[in-house]
């Protein structure tokens, strides 16, 4: 199997502090891969060191082979890119304008757009259903327009693997069901692995090639989902109740 | 509709910048003009075309207004910019160099240097004004962004800044106060803010710095774009965050040296223009904002200097209290949109 991004006893945290230890996944181009766990498990510390926002503490993580440190900044923002929690509040910039400040690592010193950027940005708003706002101010839209816009941010970067931390938080059904819908059709016909954190488990079933679960500093385990959405890995998980697990699943 | 948008954006960009510029001529006309001397326009005109003759008037002009124009054009544009690269380094549309007390702590460092090195009967030039007005400036910033670190309010930012500045000025009172006598009379304008006594040596070492800064300003324009989304994002996209604030700081506190070395502190210049150029051309991108920038602080600081000259001539004022007086309630402004939202 030709594995094109691997993680090999990765170990991330701060300050030399660790928050997870050992991660070890390995996936093809076009694989999607959630994060699942408890809050405060370590999700987004995994994601950030992914997408080398901070440093590993050990081990490290290779895009086709070679390994994330080696990579320049401008060579890394064309192969990786972020959809992060935080809400950027920009002034005076319209839907596209933040979209097309993902096209950094493609344009000249001067970061002037050329038409050709201009038609991928269209194009890149047009695959998040988000063309028709694009000339309204970023502070001004709601929620789930947010999150359409920064997909397409991270669109415009051409990107070999997208890394999202929880992109459907805050999201009513509908706009989460379509990020999650267009992440799998960026997978599907583009080969672009994406690997995120979610919180609603019916999402992560659906979307997912692999699910990772992680709790207290350990990866618990990385399989199919399949695998993964049994009453015993999701009870052990969440520490559920008795019962809950029926529930939650209507079963 | 979408062409339509396009052009509007487009065509208020470039009325504000004719309208500056057209201000800019019509402010240089006045500056050179008017004055405690009066001039007639055949002289000024002959006086400009045929170079420095020995008479009053020429001198008047060659030594006097056209230096102090030069420096009020320069170092407004430095100031705006600076204050442009503070508000985005601290993500906070009302940080500036005065307010940030930056601007005092250069005033304090050039004070202290000035009045040890007159009292030894020595002469300041202006590269070593200039290198003790930037040691300062990094004085303050070194204090300001200990403190951005320990609070994320931005009020508290400010206000600390604010606090800085008040210490900077009352050392740099007691350190004029207690100097002798001969060098108070220099220090004395020059603290208050003021671009007279400009020489052409000042006006060539300030152009160079200011021409350099800017410069590398300008090609710091993409970077900053990207950072108006935040450091994470920009850093996703391949911007060397650490390089880039280290940078932002020293370009600011140049700037910011440059202008305090030779005219002393000034305020309210460096919030006040890069909000109004925003306000006016409805677009925050650096590469469109940088000059226009430049050339509004250059017409802020001219306009200031005209009406600090003429108010109350022969008296003159400090052209800090003319722009206070403009640039302050812009803060306000500011401040009371904030809190709308």
């Amino acid at each position: 199997m030709n594995f094109y991004f691997k993680a090999e006893k990765l170990t991330v945290g701060y300050d030399n502090k660790p928050v997870v230890e050992n991660i070890e996944f390995a996936l093809q181009k076009g694989q999607v891969l959630t994060l699942i766990g408890p809050n405060g498990s370590g999700k987004s510390t995994v994601l950030k060191s992914i997408a080398r926002q901070q440093k590993a503490l050990g081990g490290d993580v290779y895009i086709g082979g070679e390994p994330l440190k080696r990579f320049r900044p401008r060579e890394l923002a064309r192969r990786v890119a972020v959809v992060l929690t935080e809400r950027p509040k920009p002034e005076l910039m319209t839907c596209e304008d933040v979209a097309a400040a993902g096209r950094y690592p493609y344009t000249g010193a001067l970061g002037i757009l050329s038409e050709a950027d201009r038609e991928k940005v269209r194009d890149a708003l047009r695959t998040v259903n988000a063309l028709d706002i694009k000339d309204r101010s970023f502070s001004e839209i709601s929620d789930g327009q947010l999150q359409r816009v920064l997909l397409a941010r991270a669109i415009c970067q051409e990107p070999e693997i997208v890394v999202l931390d929880e992109p459907t938080s805050f999201l009513d059904i509908r706009y989460a069901v379509e990020i999650l819908d267009t992440l799998r059709k960026m997978a599907r016909e583009r080969g672009t692995t994406v690997i995120l954190s979610l919180h609603e488990l019916q999402y992560a079933r659906r979307v997912s090639d692999l699910v990772m679960c992680v709790k207290d500093g350990k990866v618990l385990c990385i399989d199919t989902p399949e695998a993964v959405f049994t009453k015993e890995v999701i009870s052990r998980l969440y520490d559920l109740p008795e019962g809950y697990y029926e529930e939650l699943f209507g079963l | 509709m979408r062409q339509q948008q396009q052009v509007t954006r487009r065509t208020r960009y470039i009325i504000v910048a004719i309208a500056l510029l057209l201000l800019f001529a019509a402010l240089v006309a006045l500056n050179i003009g008017i004055g405690s001397v009066n001039i007639s326009l055949g002289e000024i005109v002959s006086n400009l075309f045929s170079g420095s003759t020995n008479t009053p008037e020429s001198d008047i002009l060659h030594k006097v207004r056209l230096p102090r124009l030069f420096a009020g054009a320069i170092l407004g544009g430095a100031l705006a910019l600076s204050g442009f690269l503070l508000q985005t380094f601290f993500n906070n549309p009302i940080a500036g160099p005065y307010v940030l007390g930056i601007s005092s702590g250069a005033k304090l460092i050039v004070a202290l240097v000035m009045v040890f090195v007159l009292s030894r009967g020595g002469t300041v030039s202006s590269a070593t004004m200039i290198i003790a007005a930037f040691a300062g400036a990094m004085l303050s910033m070194g204090f300001v962004m200990l403190i951005a670190r320990k609070v994320k309010r931005a009020s508290v930012l400010i206000v600390s800044g604010v606090m800085i500045g008040y210490i900077c000025s009352a050392i740099t009172d007691f350190v004029v106060t207690f100097a002798s006598d001969e060098s108070i009379v220099n220090l004395h304008n020059w603290s208050q803010g003021s671009f007279s006594g400009t020489s052409w040596d000042d006006v060539g070492v300030m152009a160079l710095v200011v021409f350099l800064a800017s410069t590398l300003v300008f090609l710091l324009s993409k970077p900053i774009g990207a950072y108006q989304l935040g450091e994470s994002y920009a850093q996703s996209v391949g911007v060397n965050i650490k390089a880039f604030r280290v940078a932002l700081v020293l370009l600011s506190s140049v700037l910011c040296a440059c202008v305090t070395a030779f005219a002393g502190p000034i305020s309210f210049v460096g919030i006040a223009v890069p909000h109004l150029i925003k306000a006016f051309t409805k677009t925050a991108k650096p590469l469109l904002i940088i000059p226009l920038c430049f050339l509004g602080g250059a017409v802020f600081c001219l306009g200031c200097d005209l009406i600090a000259r003429t108010a109350y001539a022969p008296v003159e004022m400090s052209v800090s209290s003319v722009s206070s007086l403009i640039g302050a309630p812009v803060v306000i402004y500011i401040l009371a949109g904030k809190a709308r939202k």
